[in-house]
């Protein structure tokens, strides 16, 4: 017979392993949310590569975001409290179809609505209608000039 | 007996389950990744499953993976975890689709960095810098994305790296400007800074 303390242990276990394979495994159901944030590019900002996280957004990076997002590096909102959710499809035209719609809104601040997923730990969005958009409201160039600074405008050659 | 057993598994289970959901494990072993020196970079060598990220989460699934475009991420094998590949191995500015539709829904060894998370976002992207079918063969270089932006723009003749000559990229500049507060403060930009 077993004793009530090995009836919790494997009840534990149980719930464990379901709740594991829950989590890792399968698809998340969408829900359709609003959300405010400055459109970024995810690469620069989460990795370091071009500086600190500051100066990776706004219009010091702006250049910059355009060259990632043609470049079909993800797109992503970053909220005031410092989430990000990955764009995966942008008012109806997928994320790296060759549409300008995307290309027009990087460094923006943005109220989206669409459909959001999340999974192992990730936000992930698909924007179906931007409800407002602010512009660019970050003037980063101010404090960092332009990152990279080869992304700076030039003069043209003569 | 049958308790002790009972026990026993009760308890792996529970490790088990731990350790899949903490998600510490180490892929580094055997990696052949260079190191870019980037936030939270680890070596990772692992296999799974290419998918489009969009039809992994909401079963919307159009052929061929979006034909690139769609990002594409990995099921990998050893947790289930959905990985999103942000970037190939090219230091211009390149995603990683190009690099992974020819393996669209299939199973694939890749080896690169996995970089990223910080306080807000508890989790990490993966950098792909090797790639090949699961256990076949020599490992190509995830290189892809500048030969099929040349092949989708012929016209985009000149000198200088691809995000020099970019038609959508030279579009935007011409209508905001290179920090999207218009052209006019370009030029006050370089009066100032000459």
């Amino acid at each position: 017979m077993f004793s009530t303390h090995l009836k919790s242990l494997l009840g534990a276990a149980a719930l464990a392993v379901a709740s594991t394979s829950q989590t890792a495994i399968a698809s998340t159901a969408g829900n359709v949310i609003e959300i405010k944030g400055e459109i970024i590019d995810t690469w620069c900002y989460f990795s370091g590569v071009m500086g600190d996280t500051d100066a990776t957004r706004g219009s010091a990076h702006h250049t910059c975001a355009l060259w990632c997002a043609a470049g079909g590096i993800p797109v992503g909102v970053r909220t005031d409290d410092g989430d990000v959710y990955m764009v995966l499809k942008f008012k109806g035209e997928d994320a790296l179809e060759q549409t300008d719609t995307i290309m027009e809104v990087q460094s923006d601040f943005i109220t989206a609505r669409g459909v959001h997923y999340k999974r192992d730990g990730l936000n992930y969005i698909v924007v179906e209608d931007v409800v407002a958009n602010d512009g660019i409201t970050y003037l980063s160039h101010e404090d960092y000039d332009s990152v990279p600074p080869f992304s700076a405008p030039k003069k043209p050659k003569k | 007996m049958l308790h002790k057993l009972a026990t026993a598994a009760a308890v792996a289970a529970l490790v088990l389950a731990t350790s899949v959901t903490a998600g510490a494990a180490d892929f580094s072993e055997g990696s052949k990744a260079k190191a870019w020196n980037l936030y939270g970079e680890e070596k990772a060598l692992f296999s799974g499953k290419v998918v489009d990220i969009l039809c992994e989460l909401s079963g919307d699934c159009p052929a061929n993976c979006g034909d690139g475009n769609r990002q594409l991420g990995i099921v990998r094998d050893a947790d289930s975890k959905l990985i999103l590949v942000m970037k190939n191995r090219q230091s211009s500015f390149n995603g990683a689709a190009e690099d992974l539709l020819p393996y669209c829904n299939q199973k694939v060894d890749v080896d690169g960095l996995m970089v990223g998370e910080d306080e807000v976002v508890k989790a990490k992207f993966f950098q792909v810098q090797l790639i090949r079918p699961q256990g076949e063969g020599k490992f190509k270089k995830a290189t892809q994305w500048t030969k099929a932006w040349k092949a989708k723009n012929p016209d985009a003749k000149g000198k200088g790296p691809w995000f020099r000559r970019d038609p959508r990229v030279l579009k935007q500049l011409a209508a905001d400007g290179h920090f999207g507060l218009g052209v006019d403060y370009d030029q006050q930009y370089l009066a100032e800074n000459e």
